[in-house]
């Protein structure tokens, strides 16, 4: 028993674990209604997984070699805006160039981070706020409407009543990016930057173009999530998509990212997601009031800080010591 | 490797990184002021009340966030909604009087502040987790308090928080007050030497025998309170509130915090070096205004100078 709770607490089943636990208790509190179990739950689940999925792993891959990106709003933002006016024609030029703005931020952010030694928050968060005010520039401060909509319809055409071309997208881009971090060595490069960059550094690891390389791939990650969006919304604007920071995060915590770094997966992060969007989907699907699933996001994550805390070990250790002697003192003072 | 040599030189040459951030910050300060003092009309009094106004409900947030990145938990990101928060709560409350409503909306701040910097500060649990949990909490809770539906006041007695005395708007002079009581705190009572230090090495803290859990929980008490304060305010001023009166205002207060110059990772930094950073960040938008940029162009100049602020100011200190 014992046994099977440290298995399943373990880091890398963990969130696995928590997907699990709230897939059963929303079949418990459906009550066989079949309103939690349907092809339809499935399917707004997997189109939320598609709307931040891929933001949380940008910023969780960021997390693993324990930086912050912050910008990875303003790219969701921003990779909407250029899609949605380069891409009316061929929407293939607009997916190109909006990632590829994605890629450019990540890589100038990155360079920054490490040619003048500067921390990620600081850069990102100027990042950020640039590149939302590229994003006003582009689009005047207005919603621009995207016109070719067959791609947007097409995008959120569904796959055999469960997926749409859009999370199938996104699930693809999890499953290469998960493929990448088992089988090549940038994985285990990604991981040892995390968990001490020191020592990878004197083991002869090139610490700063890992660091470079995540962000890019962080921004790509968040600027294709944007491009997304934008096209099957049919329209994009600078503020819509601004408060996306949270729920990543949020999904990729929940996914095992630990944020000492160099622990967590794409695989982990996106049960995370799962987790995050199954309790939206399911509790509108029993008919539970909204925003219940924020309180539930809210209370999962306060757990997993206090489980993951440094010093809660000591502090209770501590306390029950204390405790003990207390008695013991008392005991004694009892029994002369 | 023209890179490499300009990096070495900055670790290496600590003493000379200084002096050169010290001029570019002198340079770049006076550059600003000649800017805004030829900027026709900046110094009239309709511009200098809405550069006090924009400063103060922001600047209490930004007061409050220093003292978070102070002691070495970077930023949080639930302040915005505590500023929400207690402006609903501030707004609800109203009906008991104005006095009674301001303390319980202060005591509501400092409360879901309180409960975030005891698991930081005694559990050492990751400040920018906590705070996320802590934002969802919130939300789903006034989500579930008021149905969505906007809060109107339940009582009178607002102009308290809003108006004029001696010409000043009243909101910069609650402001002014937060900044010289958060600067007196830090500087000349116990608990904030402690905080510092804390930030700026915990360990040695911890070797020196002054804890850093309740420096810290103290700290994020004072955010909860500030950030009430920019609550009440912003709540007097417009009226009526919902939970997105302080949406964003996590990042502008955060930004404002590294343009003035305190470190992101701790120890080094003041409540006054916010006000700097507040200012120089109102001035810059105010000067934008009147020079006639476009709203969106503000925004892009705004972003571009924060960045390059903050990226003057972390040269030549170590990460």
């Amino acid at each position: 028993m014992k046994r099977a709770a440290i298995f399943l607490l373990a880091p890398t089943v963990r969130p696995f674990t928590i997907m699990a636990g709230a897939i059963l208790v929303l079949a418990l509190m459906d009550r066989g209604t079949g309103y939690f179990f349907s092809l339809g739950t499935i399917f707004s689940v997997m189109q939320l997984f598609a709307t931040i999925g891929l933001v949380a792993l940008g910023l969780g891959l960021s997390i693993l070699v324990r930086e912050f990106d912050l910008s990875v709003a303003g790219i969701v933002g921003l990779a909407g805006c250029i899609a949605v006016m380069t891409g009316v024609s061929n929407p293939w030029l607009g997916v190109l160039l909006g990632v590829c703005a994605g890629v450019v931020s990540g890589l100038l952010q990155g360079l920054i981070m490490t040619r003048l030694n500067l921390s990620s928050v600081g850069v990102t968060l100027g990042g950020l706020l640039t590149l939302q005010g590229i994003t006003y520039v582009l689009t005047e401060n207005k919603t621009i409407g995207y016109p070719n909509m067959a791609v947007a319809l097409g995008l959120n055409e569904p796959i055999a009543n469960l997926l749409s071309v859009r999370s199938a997208a996104a699930l693809a881009v999890f499953v290469l990016a998960a493929l990448v971090m088992t089988y090549t060595h940038i994985g285990p490069d990604v991981i040892a930057t995390g968990s001490d960059r020191r020592a990878s550094r004197i083991a002869g690891l090139n610490t700063e173009r890992v660091i470079i390389g995540v962000f890019a791939a962080s921004g790509a990650s968040a600027a294709l999530a944007g491009v997304l969006l934008s096209y099957s919304l049919g329209a994009a604007s600078p503020i819509a998509l601004a408060d996306m920071l949270a729920p990543a995060a949020a999904a990729a915590i929940v996914g095992g990212v630990s944020v000492v770094g160099g622990r967590g997966s794409p695989m982990g992060i996106a049960a995370g997601v799962l987790t995050l969007c199954i309790l939206r989907s399911g509790l509108s699907a029993i008919g539970v009031e909204p925003h219940v699933h924020d309180l539930v996001t809210g209370g999962i994550l306060a757990v997993i800080a206090i489980l993951d805390a440094p010093d809660l070990a000591r502090r209770v250790t501590a306390w029950r010591l204390d405790r003990a002697e207390r008695q013991e003192q008392a005991l004694a003072r009892k029994s002369p | 490797m023209s890179d490499v040599s300009l990096r070495t030189r900055f670790r290496l040459g600590g003493a000379r990184a200084r002096h050169l951030v010290l001029a570019v910050r002198i340079v770049a300060g006076s550059a600003i002021a000649l800017f805004a003092l030829s900027t026709p009309g900046f110094t009239s009094p309709l511009s200098i009340n809405a550069l006090l106004n924009a400063i103060s409900f922001i600047g209490c947030v930004a007061v409050g966030m220093t003292f978070i990145t102070l002691t070495g938990n970077i930023m949080s990101l639930c302040l915005g909604a505590t500023v929400s928060a207690s402006a609903l709560i501030f707004l609800a409350s109203l009906s008991f009087g104005i006095l009674p409503a301001f303390l319980i909306a202060i005591l509501f701040g400092v409360v879901i502040t309180a409960a975030q910097g005891l698991l930081v500060g005694f559990f050492r649990a990751n400040p920018i987790l906590v705070s996320i949990a802590g934002l969802s909490l919130l939300i789903g809770g006034a989500a579930l308090a008021t149905g969505g539906q906007r809060v109107y006041p339940g009582g009178e007695g607002l102009q308290v928080f809003k108006g004029r005395v001696a010409g000043i708007p009243v909101e910069a002079l609650y402001f002014f007050a937060t900044v010289v009581i958060g600067q007196f705190i830090l500087s000349w009572t116990r608990i904030g030497r402690v905080m510092v230090m804390v930030g700026s090495n915990p360990r040695a803290a911890y070797a020196a025998g002054v804890g850093p859990a309740m420096a810290v929980t103290v700290a994020y008490v004072i955010a909860g309170a500030c950030s009430a304060v920019s609550g009440v305010l912003l709540a007097a001023r417009y009226g009526s509130g919902d939970m997105e009166l302080g949406t964003g205002y996590d990042y502008t207060a955060i930004a404002a915090v590294l343009v003035g110059g305190t470190a992101i990772q701790g120890g080094s930094g003041s409540v006054v070096r916010t006000l700097i950073g507040v200012t120089v960040i109102a001035i810059i938008e105010v000067v934008l205004l009147l020079r006639g940029f476009s709203q969106q162009l503000q925004y892009l100049i705004t972003g571009v100078i924060v960045l390059a602020v903050i990226m003057l100011h972390t040269i030549g200190e170590r990460r």
